[in-house]
Formats: structure tokens, C-alpha cells, sequence
């Protein structure tokens, strides 16, 4: 491996001077590189002409398009796999190693593929391995190991690796930084729009940078910022207009952003790095040009076969020699500058091969001729000759026999262009073949969208030039695209996809290894269209995704099938247009995700509370103890900030029949003062909701509800307003109110001094509400609890949560007044047998079966539900919800775990926990009714296997008759 | 979906900021028999192509409005506040 040349100067060709910068590391071989040197051209500059092995034969692979589409240059670094050598920049010090070889990339054993595999039917892997039932798991295992390209780095070392989400709006979006694009997007400027452009590379200019071809406007520029552009040189013509956009003060570029997607009313989606941006403009232009069209011979996957703008790039852009000995396959005058460039870069051009019967006499043949290179007009590649590295080509005529060989160490493919299609045919419908230009082109674009450039079809700079500066002033004005125009002059002879009747080394997919007598063998067994042709040779599904081979697939079946080239149809596109890696599109950033905490969040961590999520609230779990807390508020004082309880105020003249329209139990006879449990159904009768409804003042209701629902129920509750046309003022207090639930034998004694209403059991009794003044701040007080002791909820303006919750625990002290989180909260509950909608019950439950048949008055009256509701009630539910006590001494079972009647499961527990005030486990579950009767025994299986024995009781464990609830 | 809805209130958003609620469609007459409550609440029509149906601006101002879209491919659609939506045969 002796380091290629790099060049100082080219006659034709101003070529960068870049700095060495240092060395990586290539499976331990040490590589130089310069400043812009991507991994790919510091490798091909060190000589290294194996990169990886292909996918499924292990062939060898170099640098091939230069473009970074194809899986050709796939490398793992620092762990990474899968990293493209062609768009990564060069690093100092970085570990590259290649991918998919074993024992190592020189001597692969899996590339045994190579000889054994052509012997083996496509699919042999679905077909061989089948019968005996029992070798497919063996043969699966090995299938899967060999699969594959790379392999994950599992270590968890990027596991705090930070994904962004970012957002842009700008009027036009233009995709592609080459000179239809830059030229759209100064256009679009010009027009007084703010423009976004996205470049994938990290500089402007797209593949122009490295043309040599002369600018020229066959019509009037017509417009001043290209008129100076007329008689440069594409390369400085470029390097001009990219250098206006970066100052063009309304012109957003993001360079090194790859736009992977356009989706609908266009939202363009595009990475740079680990970011994901999500562009959403009023126009879009895609620009994004057109790469070398991909030629089938015999051993076309040969090292050493190079497209012919991967050549244009080592030399322009790296200042590589690319070879020693050359030759050209082209179709026009393309091929010719290629050659020229070459020349001047000091590689011998053994011939250049042209497709055409006539090269004619355009500038670029002429100038070749001059430097007295052979031409071979109506010729093309029929074969490549060498084993690890291309050492020949043998050229002959396009449509006959007779081959003659060529020594070379370097075949260059430039026989014209496909235009990279994805981004305007995704979602959009297929792409159809364009006889006059040689290329297919998009389908019909929707409004908005808009083509230009290359991705049009290939055309002179000059042309380019003037279609993206038109296309880009109609999106800026949101007219119709100006039809695209090609001169005669542009279109590119068009070679066949294959010249010869194809065989078992013409590789039509490079990224899969698919030949075109594999293609041919499926035809012949039934896959004869595209897309089940894909599906069956995985053709197209490789890490380019058909970027390289749409076209000559698509070509080569019709031809196959006998069938006219303009009916030839590539397989449908859809995103994302390049890999993208799951962390961009799935990574969560945490800094952007809601955290909703209650206005006295701040005291609870300051107290060591374990915090749990409630849908986007924080809420404190314990503040260390659970079951002393649960104890402190059977045996003392307890508090519980209950926040985030939804509240929402009810007024207007058809606020009480609102209500008993939502709700299944009509509110037209609780009295001012009083309060209801009430709970909700959907209108299939489906429990979902509890909460309690307060007749604060006549003619105003205050609702609470469960922390999930809150916004759910406000929002339904003004969906009813709004499709009813009802008179309700509807008030959400969720956020502007904090709630604290003051629960304990003393709490009477404790706020009765401080408060301007009479506490007494007589004037203010259990499930009553009273507008108060509590140490000067304005509370609503209700006397209900979900704890089963006297309980007294105080809701309050958020804004004094911290200075009341002081307050309290201040006041609360001579009372053992304690602090309890949601688990001792869970735990009071379960003694006292109360549901938790959606912890308790599913999406089938009924409020029958569920023990809340009461809160149901079903008559006459229409409310949601009621259609189910009424059904239900005439027959007898087939499960019902039970309270359940444990023997002492029993572990208490996981939630969610089965319940066995003799060796028949008849239901299952949804909540069990230790009571510290019972000394046993107690819990729900819903069992058969048949097993629902007090005193039946159940067997509860354990998450481990084991039994446990438990037994339905009839009330609550705790204080069945609510003597300390309402005492 | 990724396309932009108009609240009538706020103007053209992206759809993430609002919430779908389903076609519109009449509710039975609480006598119904029991089956059209069955078919209204399990059974959606699920049009191809034009349908009024209920949104709401959740991640905005709560606004509820309807929307006349076309279900395939949200190109076209239309937003109405409620009671200004024209009826369609059997709406609400």
C-alpha cells in the first residue's frame, strides 16, 4: 500500500493548499490527514484501497461514488458503527475500523460467500434450511450473526448523549447548496423573503466546486446577481455565489444539515449532527442535484472503479492523484473534462471510451484530443478484470462483439447523471422516465414544492444557474414553478444499463449484492414487478436505499421483461432520504419535556420527599416512612398536599343542568353547603373518573377531580358548553388554587381557633363546603377526606401554598401534625376499601360492578351514559370489585397479580399493601360474582409462584361504620 | 401528519398543538333503540374524503372548532366556529 501522490498544483485547476493536521488510527495502521480531508479521501491519499466488505458475498470495497450514499465506505469510529468515511471529516487521534470482515478486512473468511454463494438460488436461506423442521433454528442463528452491518456500541457510553429538537420558519426552504440552489435562494432573498438553505456538506457549492466546465447563458441572465457570472469557470462561479449567500442578511445556511425528508404541507426534516431540525416553510425548493448513474458490466464492484464525480472530488477538493493509469467511460462531454482533469493530475489516460458513435467536437473533446488521449467512440465497459483491485477493463462495442483489454488501475464511470429523486417523490407518488432528458423525474408536485437544478435532469451550469434563480423568485411569490427547459445540448447520451446479457458477477445493487442473474432467476420464478422483485433479492433495500441503482434496476427489468424504457418505474421512495439515527429522531431531551409541581413543591424537597411522576406532575411519594405516616394520621394529625386535584367552577343558569348532564347522578337536590361524591362515566357507560361535586354558593359548583383528568374533563366540560350553546361560566382553578387535606382526629381542634366559621359536627357536618377565612387567606373548606378520619380539605390561592403549609405544620406541632405522601395516602385508602379510578378499574369497568351503583340515578333524565347505564342495571354485573384481608403474617401481593377459586383463576388484585393500622395485608380485586360474597376464601398467587390465602370482606377493614369519619 | 390547521381564534398552527375529537355526528335520542347507541359510540364512519369533524386547540387556547378536511391527504380543510359550519345531512 504506497500512499498516493498528493498534488501541489493542476494546470486547469486552482487547487487547495490545506495544512497537514495529524493521524487517526485505521485497524491500527496509522493515517495522516489534512485540514478538510474527510476519513474516506485520508484513507485513499494512505493508498488504502480496502475499506470494507460488502454485505452479503464479503466482496472487497473502496471508495466508490464519493458522495457518501452507498455502503461502500461504512466505517465504525470510536465505537460508532456505521459512520460514513465519505462525509466524516478526518479527526486526530480517532479509532477507525472497518466493518463486516472476520477474522480481519485482508483475509475474510466469510468471503467464501463469494464462491460458494453463486451456486446457491436466490433466497436459498428461506428455502434450505426448512426441512428438518429443527435445523432452522440452528441455520437462523448463524443467518443472523453473519447479517448485519456493524455492530452496536451496548456499553451505554453515549447513554447521556443529548438530543436536540429544533425549530425553524422560514418562507422558503431550499434544499442544496449547489448553484440551483444558491441561486434560488439569492433569488428568493432578492424578493424580500427569509430563506433557509440546507447543505449536507460543510461547505457551499455543491459538486460544482469541482467542475471545470464554463459558464455560459444561453439567454440573458436577467438578473443582475448572475450577469457577472457568464464566461467563469463553474467552480469560481460557485465560490461567488456562495460567498453573497453567507452575507446575504436574510439567508439562513445551516451547513453539514441533511434534509431527509419532506412531509406534508412542507415540513422538511433535517440532522446535523445529533440534532433534528424541523423546518416548516411557506415554500420549499428542492435542489439537492443528481449523482453518477450506475453502470452494470461484469465485476463493476471492482476497487478501483470510481464514479466520475468521486475522480472530480480527490482531485479538486484533496488534491489526490486518484490513479496511475485511467480510463473514461462516458457518454459526454463530461467525461472528456474528467479525462483532462486527470491528465493534469498526472495519471496516464489509457483511452477514453465513449458510448457515442460520434463524440462530435465539443470544447471538452476537442481539448482531450489536443493532449493526444485515445478515444474509443461507440464503445463501452463489458468487463473489469482483477481479484482484490481492478488491474484491467475490457471495452467493446456498445452493441456487438469483439472486446479488447486495457490495463488500468483506475476505471472512471461518468456515463451521466440520476437525479436523487427521494425528497420530491416521497409520499407523492412514482417517479416516470423522461425519454428526451434520459432520466426519470418527479412526479407532479403539490403546491408549494418546488424542483430545480440537477434533480431535473442534468443540464450546463449555466442553465442551472437560471432555473434555481427562477424557480426560487416563483416560490418566494408563491407562483407556479416555470416549466423546466433542457437544450438539446444538455441531454447525455444514453448508455444501457448493462451492455451485455448480464451474468452472475454484474452487480445491479452494490449495498446488497444483487447481480442481474439473480435479478433474471426471480423474474423467471414470478417476481416480475419491482417492488416484489425488491422484496424477494432485497434489491434496493441496502444502506443506500436505492440512491445508486434505482435507475439501473428499474432499467434493467424492463429490458428483462421485454417491456418499452418508459415504462420502467423505480420502487416507491419514502423516507428517511439518508440513515438517520434513532437517537435524532427518538431522543428525548429532558429540558424541553413539562414538569407541572404544586406550589409547595419546593418545602416537600427541602423535607427529603421521594418524588413520583403523576402523569406531568411531581408529586411526593413519602417522605421517607409510608407506614409511619399512615400511622401518624390513624393515630394523630396528617397532611397531604392534594394540588393537583383538577378545580373547576361551575355558575350560570345552566350550570346545574351541565352537570347533570356529565354527571350520572343529577345535582338538582344537593343543597348550598353540601358536598357529593360523584363519579363519571363515558358515554358507553364505562367508568373512568371520581371526584367530589360542592354546592359552594347557590348557584355555583365547585367540581373536583382526579389529578389525570383534570384537563380532560375541563376540556369536555367546554366542548358541552360550546355544542350546547349553554349559559355556564366555566372556570378552571386548577393552577390558580393549592389544596392541602388536613386529615386526623385533631384537626377540628386545630384550625376551629384560626377560622371564621363554626366547625361544629352540628353547623358544619361531614361532606359539607364553606367559604372561609383561615388565618386571614381566603379558603374554600370542605369536610371530606379519602383517609376515613375527620378530614378537613382547604383549598387556597396558590400563591400562599408555601406560607400556609408553614403555617400549618407550625400551628400542627402540639397535634404531632405530620406530613404523608401519595403511598401512605394509598395505604389509608385501602383500609377504608375506596376505588382509584384507572388503578382499580379498566376500560371495561361499570360503576355496578365496581361497588358505586349508588352514585347512578338512572331514569328519564338524558345524561352521558345513560343509554349503557340503564342496560347494565337490569343485570346482575359479572365481576365484582372486593376488599380482601390477608392472614397476618402473609406477604402482601403485587398488584395486578391473579385470584384463584380452587384451580379456576376468577379474577385478579389491583391494589394490595401492608396496613400498619390492621397488622395485615389488606387490598381490592375484582373477582367472578359468584366469588364476591363476605367470607369467601381466594387464593392469590404471588409474583413468585406461591399462594397465599385471603378473604372478601364485606365493608371497609377499617372503621366500617365511619364513626371517626363523621365524629 | 404534519400538515398546519387554522384555530379560529389564533390562526395557522402546526397540528401537534391540537387535539382531534372524532367526526361529527348526531348523538341518539336518549329513547334510541339500543343499537344506534351502540353503533354511535363503537362504530366511527371513518370517511374517505371530506368530513366535518371536531378539533380543539389544546396546546393553545382551548378553543373547540370544527374542521371540514379532507381525510386523504389533509390538503384541503376548512375551520369553523361552532355553530357557523354548515350542517351536513345528519350532523348534529
Amino acid at each position: 500500500m504506497r500512499p498516493r501522490v498528493r498534488l501541489t498544483a493542476h494546470p486547469d485547476f486552482p487547487l487547495p493548499v490545506d495544512p497537514e493536521r495529524g493521524a487517526f488510527s485505521f485497524d491500527g495502521r496509522r493515517i495522516p490527514f489534512r485540514e478538510r480531508d474527510t476519513i474516506a479521501s485520508a484513507l485513499y491519499a494512505a493508498g488504502v484501497d480496502l475499506f470494507s466488505r460488502s454485505f452479503k458475498y464479503h466482496r472487497p470495497r473502496s471508495l466508490y461514488d464519493g458522495h457518501g450514499f452507498g455502503a461502500d465506505v461504512l466505517v465504525t469510529v470510536d465505537g460508532a458503527p456505521n459512520v460514513l468515511a465519505d462525509r466524516a471529516p478526518a479527526r486526530e487521534g480517532i479509532d477507525v475500523r472497518s466493518q463486516n470482515a472476520w477474522p480481519s478486512l485482508g483475509f475474510d473468511l466469510l468471503a467464501l460467500n463469494d464462491v460458494v454463494v453463486p451456486l446457491l438460488p436466490n433466497g436459498f436461506y428461506y428455502k434450505m434450511f426448512h426441512k428438518p423442521r429443527w435445523l432452522w433454528p440452528i441455520a437462523e442463528r448463524g443467518l443472523r450473526r453473519a447479517a448485519g452491518l456493524g455492530r452496536i456500541d451496548v456499553s451505554g457510553r453515549d447513554a447521556e448523549r443529548r438530543y436536540e429538537k429544533r425549530y425553524r420558519f422560514p418562507d422558503v426552504c431550499v434544499v442544496g447548496g449547489g448553484p440551483a440552489g444558491l441561486a434560488a435562494a439569492l433569488s428568493a432573498a432578492e424578493a424580500g423573503r427569509q430563506v433557509l438553505l440546507l447543505e449536507s456538506r460543510p461547505e457551499l457549492g455543491g459538486h460544482a466546486l469541482c467542475d471545470l466546465q464554463c459558464v455560459t447563458f444561453r439567454e440573458a441572465p436577467g438578473a443582475t446577481a448572475l450577469a457577472d457570472l457568464d464566461g467563469l469557470a463553474a467552480h469560481e462561479a460557485v465560490a461567488r455565489l456562495a460567498a453573497r449567500v453567507s452575507a446575504a442578511a436574510s439567508i439562513e445556511v445551516l451547513a453539514g444539515a441533511t434534509a431527509f425528508a419532506v412531509y406534508e404541507d412542507n415540513y422538511v426534516a433535517a440532522q446535523r449532527g445529533s440534532d433534528l431540525f424541523k423546518v416548516r416553510a411557506e415554500a420549499v425548493v428542492v435542489a439537492n442535484g443528481a449523482s453518477d448513474r450506475h453502470l452494470v458490466f461484469e465485476r463493476n464492484d471492482l476497487p478501483g472503479i470510481v464514479t466520475g464525480r468521486a475522480v472530480e472530488r480527490l482531485v479538486c477538493r484533496h488534491a489526490i492523484r486518484p490513479g496511475a493509469r485511467a480510463v473514461v467511460v462516458t457518454a459526454h462531454a463530461g467525461g472528456y473534462r474528467i479525462a483532462r482533469l486527470l491528465h493534469g493530475a498526472g495519471t496516464a489516460v489509457a483511452g477514453v471510451v465513449d458510448g457515442r458513435p460520434d463524440p462530435g467536437s465539443d470544447e471538452a473533446v476537442e481539448a482531450v484530443r489536443r493532449l493526444g488521449i485515445r478515444i474509443l467512440p461507440g464503445r463501452s465497459v463489458h468487463a473489469a478484470v482483477g481479484r482484490r483491485r481492478l488491474r484491467a477493463v475490457e471495452v467493446g462495442p456498445v452493441a456487438g462483439a469483439g472486446r479488447e483489454r486495457i490495463d488500468c488501475d483506475l476505471a472512471v464511470i461518468a456515463a451521466g447523471f440520476s437525479p436523487q429523486l427521494s425528497l420530491l417523490a416521497m409520499g407523492r407518488g412514482k417517479p416516470r422516465w423522461d425519454a428526451e432528458r434520459g432520466v426519470f423525474r418527479a412526479p407532479e408536485l403539490p403546491a408549494g414544492l418546488y424542483a430545480a437544478g440537477e434533480v431535473n435532469g442534468p443540464a450546463r451550469t449555466g442553465r442551472l444557474l437560471r432555473e434555481g434563480w427562477d424557480v426560487g423568485a416563483a416560490a418566494a411569490q408563491g407562483r407556479p414553478a416555470p416549466a423546466s427547459a433542457r437544450a438539446p445540448e444538455d441531454a447525455v447520451w444514453l448508455l444501457p444499463p448493462d451492455v451485455d446479457r448480464g451474468g452472475s458477477k454484474h452487480f445491479v445493487c452494490r449495498c446488497m449484492d444483487v447481480t442481474r442473474a439473480e435479478m433474471r432467476c426471480s423474474i423467471a420464478e414470478g417476481y416480475d414487478q419491482l417492488e416484489t422483485l425488491k422484496r424477494f433479492t432485497s434489491l434496493g433495500m441496502g444502506h443506500c436505499q436505492g440512491k445508486t441503482c434505482y435507475e439501473a434496476a428499474a432499467r434493467i427489468l424492463a429490458l428483462e421483461a421485454g417491456a418499452p424504457a418508459d415504462e420502467a418505474e423505480p420502487t416507491t421512495m419514502r423516507p428517511p432520504f439518508v440513515p438517520v439515527s434513532f437517537g435524532v429522531l427518538a431522543g428525548r431531551a429532558p429540558h424541553l419535556r413539562v414538569v407541572r409541581r404544586t406550589p409547595m413543591h419546593g418545602r416537600h424537597a427541602e423535607r427529603g420527599a421521594r418524588f413520583l411522576h403523576a402523569g406531568a406532575w411531581l408529586r411526593p411519594a413519602d417522605y421517607g416512612d409510608a407506614a409511619a405516616e399512615a400511622r401518624a394520621v390513624r393515630e394523630g394529625l396528617g397532611l397531604i398536599d392534594v394540588s393537583t386535584l383538577g378545580k373547576l367552577e361551575l355558575s350560570g343558569r345552566d350550570a346545574a343542568a351541565l352537570l347533570g348532564f356529565l354527571l350520572p347522578r343529577p345535582v338538582d337536590r344537593l343543597a348550598p353547603g353540601r358536598v357529593r361524591y360523584h363519579t363519571m362515566v363515558r358515554e358507553d357507560g364505562v367508568l373512568y373518573e371520581d371526584g367530589t361535586t360542592s354546592h359552594l354558593e347557590p348557584g355555583t359548583y365547585y367540581v373536583s377531580t382526579t389529578t389525570g383528568n383534570a384537563d380532560a374533563i375541563y376540556a369536555d366540560m367546554a366542548w358541552w358548553i360550546e355544542r350546547r350553546r349553554l349559559d355556564v361560566q366555566l372556570r378552571n382553578l386548577g393552577p390558580a388554587l393549592a389544596a392541602v387535606n388536613l386529615s386526623g382526629m385533631g384537626s377540628r381542634d386545630l384550625l376551629q381557633p384560626f377560622v371564621d366559621v363554626d366547625l361544629s359536627n352540628a353547623a358544619f357536618p361531614y361532606m359539607s363546603c364553606r367559604s372561609a377565612r383561615l388565618a386571614d387567606v381566603p379558603v374554600r373548606l370542605f369536610r371530606i377526606g379519602f383517609t376515613g378520619e375527620l378530614s378537613y380539605e382547604i383549598h387556597f390561592p396558590a400563591e400562599y401554598g408555601e406560607s400556609l403549609w408553614d403555617w400549618l405544620l407550625e400551628r400542627g406541632q402540639p397535634h404531632g401534625l405530620t406530613p404523608f405522601g401519595v403511598e401512605a395516602q394509598r395505604i389509608l385508602r385501602l383500609e377504608k376499601g375506596h376505588l382509584i379510578p384507572g388503578v382499580d378499574t379498566d376500560a371495561l369497568t361499570s360503576p355496578f360492578g365496581a361497588g358505586v351503583g349508588f352514585t347512578c340515578e338512572v331514569g328519564d333524565r338524558d345524561f352521558v351514559g345513560r343509554a349503557f347505564l340503564a342496560r347494565e342495571r337490569g343485570q346482575a354485573p359479572r365481576d365484582r370489585l372486593v376488599s380482601f384481608r390477608l392472614a397476618p403474617g402473609t406477604p402482601v401481593p403485587d398488584d395486578g397479580v391473579l385470584v384463584f377459586a380452587e384451580d379456576r383463576m376468577i379474577g385478579r388484585v389491583t391494589s394490595a399493601r401492608a396496613s400498619p393500622a390492621l397488622g395485615t395485608g389488606i387490598g381490592l380485586a375484582w373477582v367472578a360474582a359468584s366469588h364476591a360474597a363476605a367470607g369467601t376464601r381466594l387464593r392469590i398467587r404471588l409474583a413468585d409462584g406461591r399462594d397465599v390465602s385471603g378473604e372478601v370482606i364485606a365493608q371497609a377493614p377499617y372503621d366500617p361504620d365511619g364513626k371517626r369519619l363523621r365524629g | 401528519v404534519s400538515f398546519r390547521l387554522t384555530c379560529p381564534d389564533c390562526g395557522k398552527r402546526h397540528v401537534n398543538e391540537f387535539t382531534f375529537h372524532g367526526e361529527l355526528r348526531e348523538r341518539p335520542a336518549p329513547d334510541a333503540p339500543f343499537d344506534r347507541w351502540v353503533h354511535y359510540v363503537r362504530r366511527a364512519v371513518n370517511r374517505h374524503g371530506m368530513q366535518l369533524e371536531w378539533w380543539r386547540h389544546a396546546a393553545g387556547c382551548g378553543r373547540w372548532f370544527l374542521v371540514r378536511r379532507d381525510t386523504g391527504d389533509n390538503t384541503r380543510h376548512e375551520s369553523f366556529r361552532v355553530g357557523e359550519a354548515p350542517r351536513p345531512p345528519g350532523g348534529e
